[in-house]
């Protein structure tokens, strides 16, 4: 039995673009003798995944993400290469596949805005074919899951951020999928937020065996959802590693923001960098060299804390820390 | 039987859908009847009596409330929907879905229609009623014919729609296009009937799909015989399929675009 859920070789996505020159005469001969640019978005990449797997697939921005889940989703047709998604081809077998696949693009609604998510999973009950009394059985579970009681009688135009990536996700396992897509799927939402959407994938996973690739530029999504990381930069895979060994080499950094009801000093410690203004400091916490439960507490005992956060430093300066390591290594 | 049962479901939830927009119902009700109720008058004036061109002021206010039912009957977003899907990408993520957009949007439309031609039809029949009585020497016989052209007028209006939304494919503001349709439907079609026009004019507006989408069957419904049926109906499927292969052929190009180079 193949256990491979994902296979890709050689994966290539050129686009070919239309180039405006500047000024009135060269619009006007574009508009006779229009020129073209062409781009390798993605170049010839190759992975698998396997069966219940989590992937994080992440990189800066442009660096072909979004275009390798499209080509892997069949929206888009690959310039070269081959793939094969749940043993079938997503440019010959489009239909067949998005009867087993999932996504979330957490930019993009696939809900119907004016419906309430109620008529929308009906909707989507219909289209994948599930029978009335199986799939109000599985909207029980998924409302009580990801609590959406309360709003799923309330037009989606009416809902929250948060509301809303919750029916979106919940849309996205109604039809339970095989393999679940994320493009950004905590893009702009709180903690608390974030927090129950990843209990939630990381139950789906354990339960039904679920595979999951994400991208994401919330390091904590990578952290929390995924034991596999791969990093893409100009359409090329750069690092494939696990989330464990990504996490002690980059993900070791904490970011603590400090706010005191007036100007405090704070005590020096071994693997945190301080930067303090009046009343507010940041504490770069290095949790390899010290965890970050003593320094809340050497913060806290400081006195006269107004306001705590603690943040992942943003994935930006994390994978610029793997370029940079790659680059020294090289 | 699956595949009906989707697009059933489609349908059923978007005629929901559209008895819960009261306010939207109502102010198109209110539209509807000043509408009628300025050109009753305006006929009226122009009438004293006998007929204009065939048409006698009863069967020309009829004429004038089934052409009216057919627009507001198609009054969906649908070109703006498909401007939109097609503009933003949101289109490409559709294709994630088992489900053909353009049977998607026909299904989705069908049960706005069915929601609009139930309000507004009952409201077109109460009204004519109220200002000219019933339609002088009514065909009863022909229902189910001036059914079929009341039908096919829709679909026509539907797949136009349908076609003038995908040119967004190719054109960067398709809003001159639509605004164009929708004229020539009305001063070909809905405000006077087509033998109210010049007659060098009849010739052409009777060769354009405009005419079919309410002139042909409010016609019926006001002077209905067979020759009449049979010159009509199969102008309305000529036009349908052109419009349908049109709107088709946009999508299929549209889509293989959007797929080889993301739009």
């Amino acid at each position: 039995m193949n256990s491979n859920a994902i296979v890709a070789e050689n994966l290539t996505k050129r686009y070919r673009t239309r180039v405006k020159a500047e000024g009135l005469g060269a619009g006007v001969k574009a508009l006779f003798q229009p020129n073209y640019r062409e781009m390798d978005a993605v170049k010839g990449i190759s992975f698998t995944v396997q069966k219940g797997e989590m992937l994080a697939f992440i990189g800066p921005n442009g660096a072909g993400k979004s275009t390798t889940i499209k080509m892997l989703t069949g929206i888009l047709h690959p310039t070269g290469g081959a793939m094969q998604v749940l043993g079938y081809n997503p440019v010959e077998n489009r239909r067949e596949l998005c009867a087993h696949i999932g996504t979330v693009f957490g930019q993009r609604s696939q809900l119907w805005l004016h419906l309430p998510p109620v008529d929308s999973f009906a909707m989507l009950g219909a289209i994948y074919g599930i029978d009335d009394a199986e799939r109000r059985r599985r909207v029980d579970v998924l409302a009580q899951r990801f609590g959406l009681g309360e709003f799923l009688h309330t037009p989606v135009r009416k809902l929250s951020l948060g509301q809303r990536i919750r029916c979106e996700i919940a849309a996205s396992l109604l039809y339970e999928p095989d393999i679940l897509f994320l493009d950004e799927p905590t893009i702009g939402l709180d903690v608390v937020v974030k927090q129950a959407i990843r209990e939630l994938i990381l139950e789906w996973n354990r339960e039904k065996g679920m595979t999951v690739f994400l991208t994401s530029h919330d390091p904590g999504d990578v952290e929390h959802i995924c034991r596999r990381a791969m990093v893409i930069d100009h359409g090329d895979v750069v690092l494939d590693q696990s989330v464990q060994t990504l996490k002690e080499s980059y993900l070791n950094r904490k970011v603590i923001t400090v706010k005191f009801f007036r100007p405090q000093a704070l005590p020096a410690m071994d693997g945190v960098r301080m930067e303090c203004d009046d009343t507010q400091a940041v504490l770069t916490v290095d949790t390899r060299q010290r965890p970050i439960g003593e320094v809340m507490t050497a913060v806290t005992n400081a006195g006269g804390v107004a306001d705590i956060t603690v943040n992942d430093p943003p994935m930006e300066e994390i994978i610029t820390a793997i370029f940079s390591n790659r680059e020294a290594r090289a | 039987m699956s595949k009906a049962r989707k697009y059933f479901v489609i349908a059923r939830i978007h005629v929901q859908n559209a008895f819960a927009y009261r306010a939207n119902v109502i102010s198109g009700l209110l539209y509807y009847t000043l509408f009628i109720f300025v050109f009753f008058s305006l006929w009226q004036a122009i009438y004293q009596e006998g007929s204009v061109n065939g048409y006698t002021h009863g069967q020309v206010v009829w004429y004038l409330i089934a052409t009216e039912l057919v627009v507001f009957g198609c009054r969906t977003p649908i070109v703006s929907k498909i401007n939109e899907d097609v503009k933003t990408g949101a289109m490409a993520y559709l294709l994630n879905r088992p489900v053909h957009y353009i049977a998607y949007q026909a299904a989705a439309a069908v049960g706005q229609i069915l929601a609009n031609l139930c309000f507004f039809g009952v409201l077109a029949v109460a009204l004519g009623f109220l200002f000219v009585g019933p339609i002088p020497n009514f065909r009863w016989a022909g229902i189910p014919c001036m059914l079929l052209s009341g039908l096919l007028g829709v679909a026509l209006q539907f797949s136009s729609m349908v076609a003038i939304g995908l040119t967004a494919f190719r054109l960067e503001d398709n809003s001159a296009v639509y605004l164009i349709f929708q004229k020539l439907v009305f001063m070909l079609d809905v405000f006077l009937p087509v033998e109210f026009l010049p007659v060098w004019l009849q010739g052409i507006a009777k060769a354009l799909p405009f005419s079919y989408v309410a002139w042909g069957p409010a016609k019926l419904f006001v002077d209905f015989t067979w020759s009449l049926f049979f010159r009509i109906v199969p102008m309305q499927l000529l036009w349908f399929s052109v419009m349908t292969g049109f709107a088709l052929l946009m999508y299929r190009s549209g889509m293989r675009n959007l797929q080889m180079n993301g739009g």
